[in-house]
């Protein structure tokens, strides 16, 4: 049988949902593993919603679209939860028994009891991070906030190790060989401006990804 | 312009080496499209095609395409495309979706013009309220433009098709456009593996006078082209020109096949194809069958894959072989017509046998357990 | 073009249509013919299928006997009573939808760009007035703000004749013509002031009434689109069809025009294709 984890992130346009699943698969791939990654979104606008499938599996991967059977769901903002900005609603729909859900907030959010309950039985475990301020602390800048999110994930399943992080996260900021769409790429010149060199960009962000893993806590439903 | 060594294009399609890159759709565009020895491209924005546009833009201003421009509308541009291509260079462009129906009064102009277009189309929702979601209905309204249709299932095939397009489109007994329809989001925008050729081969270049019709050049003798305009309704010459032509661009097709045998391995792909049930679809469809088969393997049920790669010319007789010994055919469709069944059926002689979806549109993702409720009832 | 093409092979003189021979042996190609020869050479049309008296006719003749470069120049026409008779004319032409032609164009001067980098190849738009300002007018006008090098004249006959007379933008206020029942709403377009606006170098309203300054406007038109950029004319082709006049009474049509002050010759050109034109002539001496 292939060891597959589906991963479905959804948060809002400019966070990096896109660009955080691409690193990951990026890292899962440079590990020999076989992944699969693809965004959907509305408009290209900053906070439409927005989200990025990965999928890491050791056998070759057909499917194709949107992740309907997450193992594990990340929520890079509250308004995907608070504001159903997003693609699936509830925002857990489709998670497997025993699945993660990760959300950037800096306290727990009012999420109803029926929905808590229903994750209960799911025996689904939730966490909070508070990636956005890791992001603002550790890396400088907000733009790093996806780079929290993988932290977090890694802190809650080591889906990929660091060092393969460390390698896509160069791959894509300092290889010559990424493309990003219109506007990804103006976000990528911002977030490039805000280090003098690349290398220093890479470092930061790597210690957005550390500092986040430690910082992802449990919630007990 | 970036000097790249000319290969002869057998030997770029099978026996170049090949490098394995994990990129996007639209990444794949542009690398089929850098070795496609493109002289001019002309574009048009339109999610989820313009990414790849922005790229072969890139290939222009880095020497590998000589010409390139935005044009106006969709319209305009499957216009300015017929311009260079009836002046005997390499063309491409792509649109998808609301862009293609913009432009449609074109599409059966290119083939009666008998131009070797190459248009990649990236399909997307057509009804209101808007959506820049994947789905194929628009492939319904192409398919009897006269044009050579191709469906890609995912990355491997954007790459290999699009560049096998230009030498079937090209060969001067079928010197017809050829359409490469990739599904948008599911394929366009998804990063995969795909094993590509080295950048420093390209194909030959254009050969325009190997056109079946004048090129548009004035480097070829004047003449008038004919005593009676074809519109003018007063002669039966006219009458007999204008229906023999349209056989011929039928007829143009129809040798296509053997190129697309040549070059594709054949119109369809098969795996299993003996099994009492079969799925017979094509794009992204294919890839949802493939997980659900490995499902119902697993159920004990034998499930067959055919999945269909030229859509026009129609493989007609491979279907109806094929379908003759099943008990059941399923038709996953990503579109709310079913256009794909209604051809199949067509074509299949015990129709009954074949089931119409499961379907879904508006940009849904077809959950490969939907195709597996299909199969078990097919087992009852 | 290489004249060698079209010379025709020994032995083989006999069975050629003896058009072709008359085009070979008395054809304008190469000859640097024009308006003042009409009637000493062998014309690109002929034997055209419009109406007796059809000013759309007279124009065409009389673009085709001005081009400065018969054997290099590729048309592009559109649907309307001009591609009936296009056919018939022996310079390559293309037709291919209602109102694309500019588009086509665009595209066909840049592919012949890249394949004669060094050699003189004309690309001619000549379309009918709903072609142009109509249906095609988002065409015509992006060719002209990319500075495309292409000439594009309207054979402006005021309503759209090859289906049967309905009102055009070129229909002048007023006038009754189908699907115009009660007149026409609004005035006849500017477009000539349009294209000013819209770049073109050069620009200029005509009819066959003015036969010698027509010819000298085409090839002015044709000149300067090679070298500086996009040019426009508007040739008033009167329709005795449509607009309900015998068919010898076209160029009286016209002259009433003038007589009430609706139509008269209009020349616009910038600078830069003045000295141009200026730079052709001092060569001539
Ligand atoms: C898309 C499209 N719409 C309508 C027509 C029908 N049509 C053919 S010719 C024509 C009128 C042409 O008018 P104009 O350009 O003024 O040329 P004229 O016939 O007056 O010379 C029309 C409406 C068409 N061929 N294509
Ligand atoms: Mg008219």
């Amino acid at each position: 049988m292939a060891e597959k984890t589906w991963i479905r992130m959804s948060g809002l346009g400019g966070q990096g949902v896109i660009t955080c699943a691409h690193i990951l698969a990026t890292a899962a791939n440079q590990e020999g593993k076989e992944s699969t990654v693809n965004p959907f979104f509305g408009a290209e606008k900053r906070l439409a919603p927005a989200e990025s499938y990965v999928r890491i599996s050791s056998e070759v991967i057909h499917e194709r679209g949107e992740i309907l059977k997450p193992d594990i769901i990340m929520i890079f903002h509250p308004h995907v939860i608070t504001l159903g900005k997003c693609y699936t609603m509830p925002f857990y729909e489709g998670l497997q028994p025993g699945g993660n859900v990760i959300i950037n907030s800096d306290q727990p959010l009012a999420i109803s009891k029926e929905d808590l309950e229903k994750l209960n039985q799911m025996q689904a475990k939730v966490f909070y991070v508070s990636a956005t301020q890791i992001a603002s602390e550790v890396g400088g800048t907000e733009l790093s906030t996806n780079m929290a999110m993988l932290g977090a994930l890694l802190g809650v399943a080591k889906v990929v190790s660091f060092d393969a992080v460390k390698f896509a996260v160069q791959d894509r900021f300092g290889g010559k060989n990424f493309v990003a769409s219109g506007s990804t790429a103006a976000l990528d010149d911002v977030m490039k401006s805000k280090f003098a060199k690349v290398t220093q960009l890479i470092e930061k962000n790597m210690n957005v990804v550390e500092e986040a893993s430690k910082r992802v806590e449990e919630y007990q439903l | 312009m970036i000097e790249q060594k000319v290969m002869d294009p057998q030997q770029l399609f099978f026996e170049a080496e090949r490098q394995e890159v994990f990129i996007t759709g639209s990444e794949i565009v542009k690398e089929a499209v850098k070795r496609a020895n493109v002289d001019i491209a002309i574009s048009y924005p339109i999610t989820p095609q313009s990414e790849s546009m922005h790229l072969v833009g890139d290939l222009y201003a880095e020497g590998y395409v000589k010409e390139y421009f935005r044009g106006e509308s969709e319209f305009a541009v499957m216009s300015e495309v017929i311009g260079a291509a009836m002046a005997g260079v390499r063309v491409f462009t792509a649109t998808g979706g609301q862009g293609a129906l913009r432009a449609f009064e074109n599409f059966p102009n290119w083939s009666g013009s008998r131009l070797p277009l190459v248009c990649a189309f990236m399909t997307r929702g057509l009804n209101a309220p808007l959506s820049i979601q994947p789905d194929t209905l628009e492939m319904a309204f192409m398919l009897d433009t006269g044009m050579i249709i191709l469906h890609a299932e995912a990355a491997q095939d954007i790459y290999d098709m699009l560049l096998k397009a230009f030498i079937i489109a090209e060969k001067t007994d079928v010197h017809i456009p050829v359409g490469v329809f990739m599904d948008g989001f599911f394929v366009t925008h998804t990063r995969d593996k795909v094993k590509i050729t080295p950048a420093e081969f390209k194909l030959p270049p254009y050969e325009p006078y190997s056109s079946p019709i004048p090129v548009m050049d004035m480097e070829n003798v004047p003449f008038r082209h004919m005593r009676d305009p074809f519109v003018m309704k007063s002669n039966f010459i006219s009458y007999a020109a204008h229906a023999s032509w349209q056989q011929e661009v039928l007829a143009a097709a129809e040798r296509s096949r053997r190129y697309i045998q040549q070059y594709l391995g054949g119109l369809v792909e098969k795996e299993n194809e003996n099994a009492d049930i079969l799925i017979i679809t094509s794009g992204t469809a294919v890839s949802q069958s493939q997980e659900a088969i490995a499902m119902a393997q697993q159920e004990g049920i034998d499930v067959g894959l055919v999945k269909i790669k030229c859509i026009r010319p129609f493989p007609t007789a491979e279907i109806q072989q094929l379908a003759a010994n099943a008990k059941a055919i399923i038709v996953p469709e990503f579109n709310r017509v079913g256009w794909m069944c209604r051809e199949l059926k067509s074509v299949i002689e015990d129709n009954t046998k074949v089931v119409g979806g499961p379907r879904v549109f508006g940009g849904m993702t077809m959950p490969p357990e939907m195709i597996l409720d299909e199969i078990r009832r097919c087992t009852q | 073009m290489n004249k060698n093409l079209f010379k025709i092979s020994p032995g083989y003189e006999e069975i050629m249509p003896a058009e072709y021979l008359d085009l070979i042996n008395d054809g304008p190609y190469g000859k640097n013919y024009g308006v003042d020869d009409l009637g000493t050479f062998k014309e690109l049309l002929e034997e055209h299928p419009l109406c007796a008296g059809c000013g759309l006719a007279l124009s065409m003749r009389l673009i085709l006997a001005s081009l400065p470069n018969p054997e290099d120049t590729i048309i592009v026409g559109s649907t309307g009573c001009s591609a009936l008779a296009f056919p018939q004319v022996a310079v390559q032409n293309i037709h291919s939808l209602f109102g694309n032609q500019n588009a086509v164009a665009t595209g066909l001067k840049r592919a012949l760009k890249l394949r004669f980098p060094d050699k003189i190849k004309d690309v001619v738009v000549v379309a009918g007035d709903g072609a142009t300002v109509d249906i095609g007018l988002d065409m015509v006008m992006h060719s002209w703000f990319r500075k495309e090098n292409i000439t594009t004249i309207m054979l402006d006959n005021e309503a759209y004749a090859n289906t049967g007379g309905q009102e055009s933008g070129m229909s002048q206020e007023k006038a009754v013509l189908n699907m115009a029942p009660t007149g026409k709403k609004f005035p006849k377009i500017a477009l000539p002031e349009v294209a000013q606006a819209a770049g073109c170098a050069y620009v200029g309203e005509v009819s066959p009434l003015q036969a010698k300054r027509l010819g000298k406007m085409v090839r002015n038109a044709i000149l300067i689109a090679r070298e500086i950029g996009p040019t426009y004319l508007q040739l008033y082709s009167p329709c005795p069809t449509n607009y309900k006049f015998k068919s010898n009474e076209t160029m009286q049509k016209i002259k009433d025009r003038v007589k009430d002050g609706t139509f008269k010759v209009k020349e616009y050109i910038t600078p830069e294709a003045e000295q141009f034109l200026a730079g052709i002539e001092e060569g001539k001496k």
